[in-house]
């Protein structure tokens, strides 16, 4: 009996300890497959469409991938220490500025790559540029999934309220708002999650990014510009232009509950908007888009936007950098991104897609007339210990619980 | 039994190492991270830059750790007051002899099986809907215009909506815990008891409550423990960027090791060791406080 039992503690033991190290050795994959760390899940749209241009390159070409879906928080928090830790990842993707800084040193440069291909021909030159200026004067990312911010509206409601033109200027944005309120719609609504990019666009507008990042990071809060901004949004608030619900919105109501269901006319968001409310919104829903209007006198105008991508990234120490680029190429052109685009109701990174989704159709124009860049909220966001005191206080400017001078006073007092 | 020292060291030794490789070697390399500026948490050491205890004194100046802290405190004090009293109430009326014992344990335990994606999603999106909310619903129904117009996830009331889905949430896993303590004292005394005279009452704070404190212990710490993690949930009440109603010391270490909301923002992964540290001496602290203030091991039963 005695024995017995030792035999089987020390088994067990054994057992135990084995499968605590199991996970300590990665499994690394042969030398002839390509490793891509996907920011997608496989469920997701975008995941789908990969996972299809991906087994069709093996199928065209014989290079084994290893496609491996880790989501957005999985590459964002387990990406770096991979790469650290020297597992083989020859390909991955993420936000065009994350991965241009935040991943910058193991990227490999692609100038060499897209010339000899001839890459350039057929990708949005505003992309590639930003790309570039990302990544430091040189090209070290491959955009695909375009995005842009700007904002988003229900055709009907408008053509309803009698607005024949999308605005352009604050008078006639105004306007807009206005009659909408008149013909008895909500003009707008905003969830928490976008707030930021409500009062980074503005200011952006008023002053550009590069000051905005100064008002945050070194608590310039008395800069006229803030104030000036601060009143155009109290003048909203008091005019109702905002929906009541604007104090509370935990994103996704607002753009659900409201803009989807169409009780709100307009909402602030990036191009991914129609994608993610189109169960709700139905198939007859219109979508418009116009860019955040242009202000009095004010540092740029609609022609500079928040617009970004996603990119492909390929690692400098991959053994195979001329399949990895054809594979990233393979999903960014052609047939591929044009499935991407259509399964994603996203844009087209390929010049040669003229065809948009419909849903998507809208964001065109914006697109198109945008020469200046904003990074996401403007740059609002950068001093991370300010980013919810911003949001907090901006929330309760829009939702009209703060006036401007109270707004001002408390970021400047949060700032000291 | 003689003692065979090949059979101790055999099975000591991958404990011991275990131990010393999962548990000793990361605690003091987050002790001393918390010294050093350190922009990814992979960095190699050579990377690193020592900071001395600035990282500490960044975090007391900065307002929103502070906030962040208070959070904390709250969630853990007041949502402990309400776990630890509701999840007693029921433990000690599941175990008062009531009919379908069985039934009501797995339905207050049941929030427990739900993952807290969903369980938030119905909160936040139905629970406090100002549009077509329950608790709209059900102010509106009693006739309490005042109430049922309250918006719940504004920033006056968003704290304590969270505080309250979560210990929603909560109150199973610690009635299972009560559970376990109260039906580990014999009937026998209970009997006893009532043949004595004395009523449920008497009985619960008379003999049940002293009989549980070694109970109270676990709890408290159990407690303590999550709260001191407290990140799901406060990720879901504010989605993409922090909310300063919703944030807790793992936020703002998330923020600080992996980079917060959207935009590229600096990282300092010694700054969110230092938090770490900080946290687990709060824990420490919470339990050797408990353990000075709760002796147990006076009674024997």
């Amino acid at each position: 009996m005695g024995m017995k039992k030792k035999l089987l503690s020390a088994v067990l033991c054994g057992a135990m300890v084995g499968t605590m190290m199991a996970p300590i050795a990665t499994v690394q994959a042969a030398d002839d497959t390509l490793v891509y760390w996907s920011m997608w899940e496989s469920t997701e749209p975008q995941g789908q469409a990969i996972q299809e241009a991906v087994d069709a390159y093996t199928a065209e070409t014989g290079v084994k991938v290893d496609l491996q879906f880790k989501g957005r928080t999985g590459n964002r928090e387990a990406l770096q220490p991979a790469l650290d830790g020297g597992t083989q990842i020859d390909i991955f993707d993420e936000d065009i500025d994350r991965v241009n800084s935040m991943y910058a040193k193991y990227l490999l440069d692609l100038e060499d790559l897209v010339k000899e291909s001839g890459y350039e021909d057929t990708a949005i030159p505003g992309l590639m540029s930003a790309c570039r200026d990302a990544g430091g004067g040189t090209l070290k990312t491959i955009p695909y999934q375009p995005n842009v911010f700007a904002f988003f509206y229900n055709k009907d409601l408008f053509e309803q309220a009698g607005v024949e033109k999308e605005p352009t200027t604050w008078a006639e944005f105004l306007d807009v708002c206005q009659k909408l309120k008149d013909a008895g719609i909500t003009p707008m609504t905003m969830d928490d999650a976008y707030a930021t990019s409500v009062i980074g666009y503005h200011l952006a507008r008023l002053v550009g990014e590069e000051k905005v990042v100064e008002i945050v990071t070194e608590g310039k809060w008395d800069d006229p510009a803030v104030l000036q901004m601060a009143q155009d949004i109290e003048e909203l608030a008091k005019n109702g232009y905002y929906s009541e619900m604007v104090g509370s919105n935990v994103w996704p109501a607002g753009q659900n509950t409201e803009l989807a269901l169409g009780t709100a006319a307009m909402y602030l968001n990036g191009s991914w908007l129609p994608n993610e409310v189109k169960d709700m919104a139905g198939e007859d829903f219109k979508w418009g888009c116009f860019a955040y209007p242009e202000l009095e006198n004010g540092a740029n105008g609609i022609e500079t936007n928040n617009f970004g991508a996603q990119v492909f990234g390929i690692n400098k120490d991959t053994k195979m950098p001329k399949e990895a680029f054809d594979l990233v190429k393979f999903i960014t052109t052609g047939e591929y991104d044009a499935k991407l685009a259509e399964m994603s109701v996203g844009i087209p990174a390929d010049t040669t897609n003229t065809e948009w989704p419909a849903m998507v159709e809208c964001a065109k124009p914006v697109i198109e007339q945008s020469t200046g860049r904003l990074t996401w909220a403007a740059g609002v966001e950068t001093n991370v210990d300010m980013t919810p005191v911003i949001k907090e206080n901006f929330i309760k400017l829009m939702a009209g619980s703060l006036t401007a001078d109270e707004f001002v006073a408390a970021m400047q007092e949060a700032a000291k | 039994m003689k003692k065979n020292k090949t059979m101790i060291v055999v099975f000591l030794t991958p404990a011991v190492l275990l131990f010393l490789g999962i548990f000793l070697y990361p605690i003091l390399k987050t002790i001393l991270m918390s010294f050093f500026k350190i922009e990814g948490v992979t960095d190699a050491m050579n990377l690193w830059s020592f900071v001395g205890l600035d990282n500490y004194v960044k975090l007391i100046n900065t307002s929103l750790f502070r906030t962040a802290c208070y959070n904390l405190f709250r969630i853990w004090f007041f949502g402990g007051l309400i776990v630890m009293s509701l999840s007693l109430l029921f433990a000690a009326i599941l175990t008062s002899g009531i009919r379908g014992k069985k039934f009501f344990r797995a339905i207050i335990y049941m929030p427990n099986i739900v993952s807290a994606v969903a369980l938030a999603t119905m909160w936040l999106q139905y629970v406090y809907s100002p549009r077509f909310g329950l608790l709209k619903s059900f102010f509106e129904a009693l006739h309490l215009e005042g109430l049922a117009k309250i918006q719940w996830l504004d920033n006056e009331h968003k704290f304590m909506a969270l505080l309250l889905a979560y210990c929603f949430g909560m109150v199973g896993y610690h009635m299972l815990i009560w559970l376990s303590g109260i039906e580990r004292i014999s009937p026998e005394y209970y009997e006893a008891a009532t043949i004595d005279g004395a009523n449920k009452l008497e009985q619960f704070r008379y003999m049940t409550l002293p009989l549980l404190k070694g109970v109270f212990k676990t709890n408290i710490t159990m407690w303590s423990v999550s709260s001191v993690g407290f990140f799901v949930w406060s990720q879901l009440f504010s989605n993409v960027t922090a909310d300063t109603q919703t944030i807790t010391p793992y936020v703002y270490m998330y923020m600080q090791i992996f980079g917060g909301g959207n935009t590229v923002t600096e990282r300092n992964s010694g700054l969110g060791a230092a938090i770490g540290v900080l946290l687990s001496l709060c824990v420490v602290l919470v339990f050797t406080v408990c353990n000075k203030l709760i002796k147990d091991d006076d009674l024997e039963f």
